[in-house]
């Protein structure tokens, strides 16, 4: 029983913390607009081209899963700062002292991080409500078909998400940027578990049991149904098919249980997360991708030296100190972009340079087409956790006062971070360009100079915004993959999927990098309370 | 060149008011702000150091308002923050570098100026190692030398001493005072011996407000003739408390040696002793406080 009431402390408090944040209110909006969009059918579930009519358990379970789908990515992002706030606000080197379990600290997270999930959730379970009655195409409410698919379908999901990001703090090498990169293509692996497998218990988003129901429905209500299932966004209505009627998911007891076990399984992460938890010691922490963000051992002699600084008598005259030249002080903007790209590229393996270099080479060395579209989109997907740090690392290291404090920030530093961030995409990027220079494909390499400030820019106005990397890193890597990876027209910001539109893309991203630029000089110059 | 601050008021969220008319002027030397916890102290740090803004009043550079122009100040001023952040995969010098080209200052002037400081906080040594792994009186000593990474003339300090051992504290407060001749520095401490050693004027503050501002010299005359030192029994301390500011005691062999400040001696047998700037400091934020509630019962 003890343990409960530490769970409970600890979720509480942790809740309180974060519902008292302006973020959460950011987070809050974002559910209403999500609600908002799906509720006016802008999101949609299409098969065959129709739709079912607007019953109680059609709405209920296509904003569910709606719910599910967007909020399991997404919330992911939202609530994988649980372990994080109590390291940054060192609360962790308190609770670290008490008797606290790992199991009950990590289980009072889990329980905090699912609690902001189902306040979202909440959120969309209201707006279904309100889509039926403005639809207005089935007067009659079924309170159990509405709210059932939130309840069996979406809580259980959000359970496992909020234990997937807990894990994915408690294990080192998932806790940074790696990790946020890595929930993209997990979730989407989560999405097609029974695809994949074939086991159709494997379905932690209920995606699967959802559409094999209303693909059965479909086959039987609509003539010339071939099979198709999408959950999309529309511009247009879309038509009911007059003969195609869907009752909402059979919650038989076997059902009912799966989704139960989906529970259990989300409180048994956390413990397993117990076993690689720090418990908040730093010589237990282990960078992953950055090589030496845990400082190594000092040789034998720095170690003398740094013996020496902290053992010699210090209190002589101070050393002297050369008076600065009046030029000394308006040195080149060029130092001051070497600086910012030197500071960007500290800390990388040596591998993540070796990798950068073979699809500089590869994209030297191979046809054009796969030159500018997959070695380009490889090319540009490498770098990913060098740009999120953009515009976020004053904040996360506390240099914000020292940086904030010296002369024309906007001008200077605010600029060359962003020019360094467009180095980085250029250099990594400039085998395809110097392919379709010889090639003489100019659409092709103002594609290709648009896509390189574009992603300077999006770091930089994401991070300054946001004030963290990993809603760059999850945005990012979404639009990477739908876009450059998959040749999505439009989202391809490559301009490899473009075709005769490139020139016409590569003025679209021009335009949104000037957007994304203004914005982050804006941010940036309240946040220097010059505005 | 001279630090104007007039009518200097700053209220955050909830009507919290951090800073109440405060009035100010400096010119080169140590001032030494000394005032409690929460008096306002870094939020006067803050708005000098350009950070945030005041809600009413303004500070002024050479004449010039440093709200409307924080660059200009930005350029000639060196601030160490009471609570800051490095860059842990960054060696200490590569940190003042980038930090110094941030200020404007490269090429061989920035590595010649970092490794002088690096030399002059004692860390030459310890220079190519990452900061992850300095102890908080080297993260500090960090933060000194880039606050003198551009020559400033107006250098603000904020709490320096915190965190540093006792050696490194008199080297510190050693480096301030052969600093001091062509600049202005801002010592903000509650530290008074810091501010003692140190300081060619003193500004106290309590309550957001100025509650005295002058040479050290003109603080102790103010409680000169009232300091005194009185041997009571330990049972006898409680009641002295009540009755009058004790500034220290001491405990012997023939009871408790306290030190009392007081208009008249406190009490038979009391011994008139030499004042010092923790007395005058004590008596300032005593005053202060009585007239504060004087004013709040009418």
């Amino acid at each position: 029983m003890r343990s409960l009431g530490v769970i409970y402390a600890i979720a509480r408090a942790d809740f309180l913390e974060r519902v008292r944040r302006y973020s959460y209110l950011v987070t809050l909006l974002f559910a209403v607009y999500l609600g908002y969009a799906a509720a006016t059918g802008r999101v949609m579930i299409r098969l065959g081209g129709y739709r079912g009519p607007y019953t109680s358990a059609w709405i209920g379970t296509m904003m569910a899963l709606v719910t599910t789908t967007f909020v399991s990515l997404v919330g992911f992002y939202i609530v994988k700062n649980a372990i994080d706030r109590d390291r940054q606000t060192r609360v962790g080197d308190i609770l670290a002292a008490t008797p606290l379990t790992k199991a009950s600290y990590l289980l009072g997270k889990v329980l905090s991080n699912f609690l902001v999930l189902a306040s979202i959730v909440v959120v969309l379970a209201l707006a279904a409500f309100a889509m039926q009655f403005f639809a207005a195409e089935d007067r009659t409410f079924h309170a159990w078909s509405l709210l059932s698919p939130f309840l069996l379908l979406t809580l259980p999901a959000m359970a496992i998400t909020a234990a997937m990001a807990l894990l994915f703090e408690a294990l080192p090498f998932l806790r940074g940027g790696f990790g946020n990169v890595l929930w993209f293509f997990l979730w989407s692996f989560g999405i097609a578990l029974p695809e994949v497998t074939k086991v159709r218990q494997l379905d932690p988003f209920g995606f699967w049991s959802v559409t094999q129901s209303m693909m059965a429905a479909a086959r039987a209500g609509i003539p010339g149904y071939k099979g198709d299932f999408e959950l999309t966004i529309v511009n247009q209505p879309v038509k009911v098919a007059p003969g195609f009627h869907w009752n909402g998911l059979d919650w038989t007891a076997t059902a009912l249980l799966l989704r139960l076990m989906w529970v259990a399984v989300a409180i048994a992460i956390p413990l397993c997360g117990a076993l690689f938890f720090d418990r908040f010691d730093p010589a237990r922490s282990r960078g992953f991708l950055r090589a030496k963000s845990q400082p190594k051992e000092p040789t034998a002699e720095e170690g003398a030296a740094q013996g020496r600084a902290q053992m010699l008598p210090r209190t002589a005259a101070p050393a002297h100190l050369t008076p600065l030249a009046s030029q000394a002080r308006h040195s080149s903007f060029i130092f001051l972009v070497a600086a910012e790209l030197r500071l960007a590229l500290t800390g990388s393996h040596w591998w993540w340079y070796a990798v950068a270099a073979g699809l500089l080479i590869a994209q030297l060395a191979a046809p054009l087409e796969v030159s500018r579209g997959p070695l380009l989109a490889a090319a540009w997907i490498w770098p990913v956790l060098i740009w999120s740090a953009l515009g976020t690392r004053e904040a996360r290291f506390g240099t914000s006062q020292l940086i904030f404090s010296c002369p024309r920030i906007l001008t200077r530093q605010l600029r060359a971070a962003w020019i360094a961030a467009a180095l980085v995409a250029a250099l990594t990027g400039l085998g395809a360009a110097i392919r379709m220079a010889i090639a003489g494909q100019r659409a092709g390499l103002l594609s290709w100079s648009a896509g390189v400030l574009f992603i300077a820019s999006l770091a930089l106005a994401l991070g300054v915004w946001s004030g963290t990397s990993k809603f760059f890193e999850g945005f990012y890597t979404t639009l990477w993959y739908v876009g450059p990876l998959n040749r999505v027209p439009g989202l391809d910001f490559t301009g490899s999927a473009g075709g005769h539109l490139t020139s016409r893309y590569a003025v679209v991203y021009f335009s949104i990098a000037a957007a994304l630029v203004a914005a982050a000089f804006f941010r940036r110059a309240r946040q220097l309370g010059r505005t | 060149m001279q630090l104007q601050i007039e009518n200097l008021s700053k209220t955050y969220r909830g009507n919290v008011r951090a800073l109440r008319d405060f009035q100010l002027q400096m010119g080169p030397g140590v001032l030494g702000l000394l005032g409690p916890n929460g008096a306002g102290k870094s939020t006067l740090m803050r708005i000098l150091a350009t950070i945030t803004q005041p809600t009413a009043g303004r500070a002024l550079w050479n004449g010039a308002d440093i709200a409307r122009d924080p660059d200009a100040l930005r350029a000639v001023l060196g601030y160490l923050p009471q609570d800051f952040g490095v860059y842990p995969n960054l060696s200490a010098a590569e940190f003042l570098e980038y930090l110094a080209a941030v200020k404007g200052i490269g090429g061989a002037s920035a590595r010649k100026r970092v490794a002088e400081l690096l030399e002059l906080v004692n860390l030459a040594g310890v220079a190519r190692r990452p900061l992850g792994g300095f102890s908080g009186g080297m993260r500090q000593r960090v933060g000194i030398a880039q606050a003198l990474l551009n020559d400033p003339k107006l250098l603000i300090v904020d709490e320096p001493t915190a965190g540093l051992d006792p050696e490194e504290r008199v080297r510190f407060r050693n480096l301030l005072s052969e600093l001091s001749g062509e600049r202005i520095v801002l010592l903000s401490t509650h530290i008074v011996s810091d501010v003692e050693a140190v300081a060619t004027d003193i500004a106290l503050i309590a309550g957001g407000r100025l509650v005295a501002h002058g040479a050290p010299e003109a603080l102790l005359a103010r409680v000169n003739g009232k300091v005194w030192e009185v041997v009571v029994a330990s049972g006898e301390l409680p009641a002295l408390r009540q009755r009058h500011l004790v500034s220290n005691t001491a405990h012997r062999s023939d009871g408790v040696h306290a030190r009392v400040v007081a208009d008249t001696a406190p009490a038979p047998g009391a011994r008139a002793v030499e004042p010092s700037l923790e007395d005058a400091y004590l008596a300032a934020l005593a005053a202060h406080r009585d007239a504060d509630s004087t004013r709040i019962g009418a």
